[in-house]
């Protein structure tokens, strides 16, 4: 049984307010979720509020799935970072992206730039190495708008001010990147 | 033309949805038009899965133990030794609604009944069983009926529930140990009939329950596969 299909099945089941299941999904997923939560929030306590948002929002049935939607680890992924996303501008409408700590050194509020951890275990993960090949094809500033957004939850305009690019050229980037994705994914399937 | 019906358009904002582009007010507005717009949800499950290494390329990182706890508190979750008692599955949220439905029903029906009956006392109410199922959102739903010894089910849907291509509703029996168990498709329409290989008697003595997922068109699951889409209470209309 793969992720997929497992993680539907757990789902279905907390539907029937079946308790075990609701633990059996958490024990399964949690630590994967709490990666792309804190990944967004860069904070082990805002991702935990995070965490429990989102099983909350699963146990009540509340969730923003659409009929027809597949309900998988990578569905819950997509909310976990939406909800992170939406948490960090709630707590932090102001957050700056550059600012000088008290002994003056410039600091950001993401670490990583594209040659970081991600991408290379994407490269490294067998079901990841299509999307990875295709992600390496990308043009080096394109591929990096791309993955501040997806990683990071930064909008156009903080890619813009980040990359000290013109907006229009990061969401021209984001867009195009995107369409090139899917082409080269779907000549090498 | 409404940007939902542009193939292009849907594609572009199903990316950026999953890509996490499409934020704020502009996310909350895409998500409204994807629960009746099958098409998009369509390209948004191509896109997740799609992006789906990217997530698992991040290393996982275990929560605090005192998360678990904090989940179970807030949701009142905690697994129990007992199954859950009657009266709890009824009130929980949709089950709730349906019952709220079904005490109607269970109200008007026997006094429509006698004035019915007062009316024509030579008729008498069939021997039936009766499923009253509401929406996920707590709406009316379905309504089921089936003679005692009948073989069709009558099937009313007061509200509908979009159907994407290539699936269908699907009806399940829920007992009252919380077993589910498959009774096969349903029609998609406003007024459909479902013919049973066994008497409804035989079909629906379990049930205590009846509930509609969204299966792929051909399948035979041994368990829904997707959240409810339709769940209420089934009961006997005979004394």
């Amino acid at each position: 049984m793969d992720d997929r299909d497992e993680v539907s099945q757990l789902l279905a089941r907390i539907a029937l307010r079946d308790a075990r299941a609701f633990e059996s999904l958490y024990r399964m997923v949690a630590s994967r979720l709490m990666a792309v939560a804190s990944r967004v929030t860069q904070d082990r306590a805002m991702a935990e509020d995070v965490l429990q948002e989102v099983f909350v929002t699963v146990w009540n049935q509340t969730a923003t799935a659409a009929p027809g939607q597949n309900l998988t680890l990578a569905w819950l992924c997509v909310v976990t970072r939406h909800r992170a996303i939406d948490l960090l501008r709630k707590r932090k409408p102001d957050v700056p992206l550059h600012w000088q700590d008290e002994n003056g050194d410039e600091q950001s509020h993401d670490i990583q730039d594209e040659s970081g951890s991600p991408m290379e275990q994407l490269l490294a993960h067998e079901d990841g190495a299509q999307l990875g090949h295709c992600m390496e094809a990308l043009e080096p500033e394109p591929r990096r708008a791309l993955l501040l957004a997806f990683y990071d939850g930064l909008t156009h305009p903080e890619i813009a001010l980040r990359m000290q690019r013109p907006l229009g050229t990061v969401k021209a980037w984001t867009r195009r990147s995107l369409i090139r994705l899917k082409g080269c994914m779907e000549a090498l399937a | 033309m409404n940007w939902y019906r542009n193939p292009s358009a849907i594609e572009q904002l199903a990316a950026a949805y999953v890509a996490g582009t499409l934020q704020g007010r502009a996310r909350r507005r895409f998500e409204a038009v994807m629960q009746r717009q099958p098409a998009l949800v369509a390209a948004v499950n191509d896109w997740t899965a799609r992006l789906a290494p990217l997530h698992h390329a991040l290393p996982a990182q275990a929560p605090s133990t005192a998360l678990w706890s904090r989940i179970t508190k807030a949701t009142d979750s905690a697994p129990r030794v007992a199954a859950p008692s009657w009266w709890q599955r009824l009130l929980a949220p949709v089950p709730a609604g349906a019952l709220a439905l079904g005490l109607m029903v269970g109200a008007l029906v026997p006094t429509l009944w006698q004035a019915h009956v007062a009316y024509q006392k030579d008729m008498e109410l069939p021997d039936s069983y009766v499923g009253v199922l509401a929406t996920a959102q707590g709406q009316p739903g379905l309504i089921i009926s089936s003679l005692r010894r009948g073989k069709v089910v009558d099937i009313k849907q007061v509200t509908p529930v979009p159907v994407p291509p290539g699936q269908t509703l699907y009806l399940w029996r829920i007992d009252k140990e919380g077993a589910v168990a498959a009774l096969g498709p349903l029609p998609n329409g406003k007024w459909t009939h479902l013919t049973l290989s066994e008497t409804a008697e035989q079909v629906f003595f379990p049930a205590v329950e009846l509930a509609v997922s969204l299966e792929p068109v051909g399948a035979q699951p041994g368990a829904p596969t997707q959240p409810f889409v339709y769940r209420g209470l089934c009961g006997k209309l005979w004394r």
